[in-house]
């Protein structure tokens, strides 16, 4: 762990190779906490939805190769970088960051330090590196992005020679360039996004600029860039080939004496979306095809040895893309029969929404969660849908908490928003009981509303069992990824490999005795039938409470359990 | 004006405690409940409610509830006549129950101005507090129109309450639209039923029952201070005996009540329902 005062220090006389990685690392935590909405953005070239997965892919790789480095000559460091980046890089986006590094690895090779104008330098490398991956560059991508990026250091370096500065310049600097691409490229404004390689850069130097600042990473963004409201974007997305979007072809060639530029031209004779990169040793080779055994066969019959084949159906994830908004979209509707204060709540899961909309009437649920944050801009989206003037938010995750305070302090005029600030589903739910009970007969005031919502929040206990996602070291227990973990209001209490047992000692450690109800939401990866079993279970451990089973449908968490 | 000697009757839905029955000298026509192929008056010999509730939730089919026949209205009717100048005849609601309408027809016999027939708009003790308190009253003032206002005032200031330990017994009874639109919902809710404008109403829905409970505190103390209580249970004594230690600072202890409900309302709620009758002490200015 970093302090801010250590950031702060180095700063000033800018980065060694320590700080460089601890920043890198920053980059990657805050690329992966917004990788849904990076996704989520995903039209150009192909509109699969990937492009936020791919650059974290190829962050992660590039940050593998340094992880366990012990290496503070920045230019060495650098050098590792690149070489992660080029192995592991996905997609498009993926090897058009991994030409970002390279060029910034070329341009810092002999630093031991960066100073102020070594970093431009690197930035002005990189632009050039990035815009030389692609056979014909098109406005209005990250390219873009990252050229505005590297302007603004070019443009402040010599009268701020200091690090945190010359960051927020870029960061600021891309920000507004992303929020030109719309404007660059007429299919990102059909359909309503903004560029998402782009999105993606400007969160991985957001990220660095949020941990020099010392500010949380895991809290979530207070300035997502709002995607103008989309008209047809389903026309917008329909392929121009009509044999559909084809392959996307990726792999590695390793020899000792390759020619990069015959690949190159080779290559780019096959297909398009074309991204050659590498050395004599090592060539990433990136191309969309309708047959994908061309490429294969041709770097096969060269004599260099593949690695790291990647071979998708972008037609399929195309179709799964539009089939995936659609569903969201139609589910999304608004309902504009609510009188009076009307609520909107995030939940993901069909049930759970379906007991927001239907039990409750919530008005509108956004769909998000843990993994999925919903922006500033979907509760924007949702509050001026809505014809009612009084609205009540209900995040129902920490995470999501600031986005909707964002959105209620920027509602539109005539709009009175209220946010009750709910961290887990069923504390929503326990606050739509009061919602329902003062408003169903339409007549209810707004603040008095919020105020029973928010007083109803603390009469619930929430327990969690998930798997963990990486090891945890708890004191003297040690918790292996992939292992079931149990949660009582976020703070983990328990482990083990057995489900039964896990849930026996979460509610144990809950207290549930001293309560009266327990309701167990089962998510998508758990059925009706396993659920009654361990409910079986668990009620003959507890033969005084009422036991309730409810399909909540949620993605990650195998069981949501309230107790109240 | 001539002190007039007035007589009360009512129906066994008032649940009006014994002690008080015989002290004012009121007369009680049972209802009935049917089940098992035969009908059985509520007046704790045919029907006796502790057994009945204790049996209730495996009486199959589900058992109903009837009003007394007008014959049995009218032979009350005639004997208490003999006795007093003018008889007040209180009933359970018109909108709940043929009660009303078996004492209108039964009623018929005697002159008009020997009688003043009163729908509560109400039932259980929302019925028998402004029959006692009409009672006290006539008493008091021998005077028909005071009695009148009497029984206007509080039943306007009395308010019924319930909480349902289930929804089961709603749903086999038939009477769901009680609870309104709760029944059929994704998530389970335990209702707090009130009755107003002579139906019953949900007042709240709240998920577990000591969350129902406070919502009768509530409700309860939304009148005080209190005149009169009743605390309502079928078999639950203890939770009663809670309910009345939580109020005992906005009730007076000699005018609190701890009544076993009538099945008319306990085979719909369930036996382990619990229910508050608060009397605000508005009713007397």
């Amino acid at each position: 762990m970093i302090t801010r005062q250590v950031f702060r220090d180095n700063a000033n006389m800018m980065a060694d190779g320590y700080l460089v990685k601890q920043l890198f690392g920053a980059g990657l935590q805050w690329l992966e906490h917004n990788r849904d909405t990076v996704n989520r953005l995903n039209v150009f070239p192909v509109p699969d939805g990937d492009t936020g997965t791919n650059m974290h892919l190829t962050m992660r790789s590039a940050y593998l190769e340094i992880a366990q480095l012990e290496e503070t000559h920045v230019g060495k460091l650098s050098h590792a970088i690149a070489e992660g980046a080029l192995k592991g890089a996905r997609g498009n986006s993926g090897v058009i960051l991994s030409q970002i590094f390279a060029g910034t690895a070329k341009a810092l090779e002999q630093h031991e330090r960066i100073t102020a104008q070594a970093f431009a330098e690197a930035c002005k490398l990189s632009v050039e590196y990035a815009y030389k991956a692609v056979e014909k560059p098109v406005e209005g991508t990250i390219l873009t992005v990252s050229r505005h990026m590297a302007m603004a250091v070019e443009k402040n370096y010599q009268q701020n020679a200091d690090l945190i500065v010359l960051l927020k310049r870029m960061v600021f600097a891309g920000r507004a360039a992303l929020r030109r691409t719309p404007e660059m490229m007429p299919l990102l404004k059909k359909a309503g996004v903004v560029d998402s390689g782009g999105q993606g850069l400007v969160y991985i130097f957001e990220g660095m600029l949020r941990a020099l600042c010392g500010k949380d990473l895991s809290a979530p963004l207070l300035e997502v860039e709002v995607p103008e409201k989309a008209e047809s974007w389903e026309d917008a997305l329909v392929p121009e080939d009509e044999l559909g979007y084809g392959y996307d072809v990726q792999f590695l060639m390793r020899g000792s004496e390759l020619n990069i530029d015959q690949v190159r031209r080779d290559i780019q004779a096959m297909g398009w979306s074309t991204l050659v990169v590498g050395d004599n040793k090592l060539i990433k080779v990136h191309v969309h095809v309708h047959n994908p055994g061309e490429p294969l066969n041709y770097a096969i019959q060269s004599g260099a040895a593949l690695d790291d084949i990647v071979v998708e159906n972008m037609q399929r994830q195309y179709e799964d893309y539009v089939q995936t908004r659609q569903i969201q979209n139609k589910a999304a509707a608004p309902r504009t029969d609510i009188q009076g204060v009307a609520v909107i709540a995030v939940a993901n899961g069909d049930g759970l929404r379906r007991v927001f909309s239907e039990q409750f009437n919530a008005a509108h649920v956004i769909s998000g969660g843990q993994t999925m944050n919903p922006s500033i801009g979907d509760f924007q989206n949702a509050i001026s849908a809505l014809p009612n003037e009084d609205i009540i938010l209900l995040p129902n995750n920490k995470n999501i908490l600031l986005a909707a305070k964002q959105a209620a302090e920027h509602a539109g005029s005539g709009k009175r928003v209220h946010v009750v600030p709910s961290y887990f589903i069923p504390q929503g739910i326990a606050a739509m009981f009061e919602y329902a009970n003062l408003c169903d007969s339409g007549d209810c005031e707004l603040h008095e509303v919020a105020e029973a919502m928010t007083s109803a929040l603390s009469h619930i206990t929430t327990c969690e069992l998930t798997y963990a996602t990486r090891d945890v070291d708890l004191g003297n227990v040690r918790i292996e990824a992939g292992q079931i973990i149990g949660l009582i209001n976020d703070n983990l209490v328990t482990a083990g490999d057995d489900m039964a047992l896990v849930a026996a000692d979460l509610l144990a450690k809950a207290n549930v005795d001293r309560h009266e109800r327990i309701t167990v939401y089962f998510g998508s990866d758990s059925s009706q039938r396993e659920t009654e079993k361990l409910v079986e279970h668990l009620q003959a451990l507890h033969p005084k409470l009422e036991f309730e089973i409810v399909d909540g449908g949620q993605a990650l968490y195998p069981y949501i359990i309230s107790v109240e | 004006m001539t002190f007039k000697k007035i007589r009360f009757i009512t129906d066994s839905t008032a649940d009006i405690p014994e002690s008080l029955l015989e002290k004012h000298q009121i007369t009680v026509v049972p209802v009935f409940v049917n089940y098992d192929g035969s009908s059985f008056a509520d007046d704790e010999k045919e029907l006796h409610r502790e057994a009945y509730y204790n049996k209730l939730q495996n009486i199959r089919p589900f058992p109903t509830t009837s009003a007394m026949p007008p014959s049995l209205c009218e032979k009350a009717i005639m004997q208490v006549a003999e006795e007093c100048d003018h008889i007040f005849i209180v009933t359970v609601s018109a909108k709940l129950s043929g009660v009303y309408n078996a004492f209108r027809l039964a009623a018929q016999k005697l002159p008009s101005d020997r009688y003043t027939l009163i729908d509560s708009l109400s039932t259980t003790t929302g019925l028998g507090w402004p029959v006692v308190i009409g009672a006290e009253t006539a008493e008091r003032t021998g005077d028909v129109q005071q009695v009148i206002d009497a029984i206007t005032r509080v039943r306007d200031a009395t308010r019924v309450y319930a909480a349902l330990g289930t929804l089961e017994f709603l749903h086999r009874s038939g009477r769901v639209g009680w609870a309104a639109a709760g029944i059929g919902t994704l998530l389970q809710i335990k209702p707090i039923l009130k009755v107003e404008d002579g139906e019953v109403k949900s007042l709240a829905k709240v998920r577990t029952f000591s969350r129902a409970v406070d919502e009768l505190i509530n409700a309860a103390h939304a009148h005080a201070p209190l005149d009169r209580l009743v605390v309502l249970y079928g078999i639950d004594i203890e939770g009663a005996y809670a309910i009345k230690e939580r109020l005992k600072d906005i009730a007076p202890p000699d005018q609190t009540f701890i009544v076993r409900i009538n099945p008319a309302i306990g085979t719909h709620i369930g036996p382990n329902g619990l229910g508050v009758v608060p009397v605000s002490a508005s009713w007397k200015s």
